[in-house]
């Protein structure tokens, strides 16, 4: 009993760092991907930066030019000139070099970008699971459909008595108002009388009736299984099943 | 008599205006795509290069070609020597 209660604290103080960590491991996440673009957007800076432009072999050729008073005749200037023709066009495949390597470098930033979300999303993911499946079964949703009288609790359908919805559903009134009730304010909603009138036994037999009705389809559902017209069988994977 | 005078004074001034007569070799070039040139051009102003450079670059300019430097003045003496390296460009501008 009492390492019971200790668990359920564990559990509970996990979960809260849990959340933490989560809002921690989010500001991390954005600042890696902002290093990310960052450190890319600096080195397509620089690369175009630093990749020479289509003038610099005509501004060599033109220096080589005026430095040789020599370099004049009609052959050497059209062999010059050539050089310079031939530097041009090596500047063009150059830039076209500096568009692949753009290309390239966009891509890999979103790559990037993507690899630290889905590792961050694993993680979170893992960790989730982890917490799921010690805690058993969490209700993430809960559907009640008062003229059916049937309750759906995630993907599970529980027929329950009328009576059990009524109180299942002042319950879920109250929760939705953040509202604890006593028994005898439990009677007095379904029942439409003063909570001063009504008695406390009343509401706590409504409960246990409901806790009785849900709790039987539940284990029924989830761990004691009935497979028609052969018997009973536990749902659960044998690995599990330690005896002290 | 008075002809003849004349006629040696028009010669004389012909002759040393023909000695005056100023060049200059220069190196130009046009861009996109690079085009380079050595020329040899008449200068009409003072026979240095400084001034040269002053009256060649709005004569070349009217091409397109932009005047990288006058390398050097000279008179009807250097003309002949540059001829074949000037090519199209002697005496174009």
């Amino acid at each position: 009993m009492t390492r019971d209660l200790r668990k359920g604290v564990t559990v509970q103080e996990s979960s809260s760092s849990a959340i933490e960590t989560r809002q921690t491991g989010n500001r991390v996440v954005v600042a890696g991907i902002a290093a990310i673009v960052l450190i890319l957007l600096i080195a397509a800076i620089l690369l175009f930066l630093n990749l020479p432009d289509a003038n610099a072999f005509n501004a060599r050729v033109e220096r080589l030019f005026v430095e040789n008073a020599t370099l004049t005749t009609r052959l050497e200037i059209s062999l010059l000139e050539i050089l310079a023709q031939s530097g041009t066009a090596f500047s063009d495949t150059l830039s076209s070099y500096r568009f692949v390597i753009f290309v390239l470098l966009v891509f890999s930033t979103a790559l990037l970008i993507a690899a630290v979300a889905f590792l961050v999303m694993l993680i979170t993911m893992n960790r989730r699971m982890g917490q799921i499946e010690r805690k058993g079964i969490e209700v993430n949703s809960l559907l009640i459909a008062r003229d059916q009288n049937t309750v759906y609790l995630n993907n599970f359908e529980f027929k329950l008595t009328e009576a059990a919805i009524e109180t299942l559903s002042v319950l879920a009134e109250a929760r939705m108002d953040d509202e604890v009730l006593s028994g005898a304010e439990i009677e007095a909603v379904i029942s439409g009388r003063d909570a001063a009138d009504c008695d406390e036994a009343a509401g706590a037999t409504r409960i246990k009736r409901l806790r009785d009705t849900l709790g039987n389809q539940m284990v029924s559902e989830l761990l004691v299984k009935n497979i028609a017209r052969r018997g009973y069988m536990l749902a659960i994977d044998k690995s599990v099943i330690r005896m002290v | 008599m008075k002809n003849l005078i004349a006629s040696v004074l028009v010669f004389v001034a012909l002759t040393s205006q023909a000695q005056a007569a100023c060049y200059a070799d220069y190196k130009a070039k046009q861009d996109d795509p690079l085009r380079l040139q050595y020329g040899v051009a008449q200068i009409n102003g003072s026979c240095t290069v400084l001034d040269a450079a002053t009256e060649l670059a709005p004569r070349l300019a009217t091409d397109s070609w932009k005047l990288l430097e006058v390398m050097s003045v000279f008179d009807d003496a250097g003309l002949e020597e540059r001829r074949d390296s000037a090519g199209e460009f002697f005496l174009r501008y």
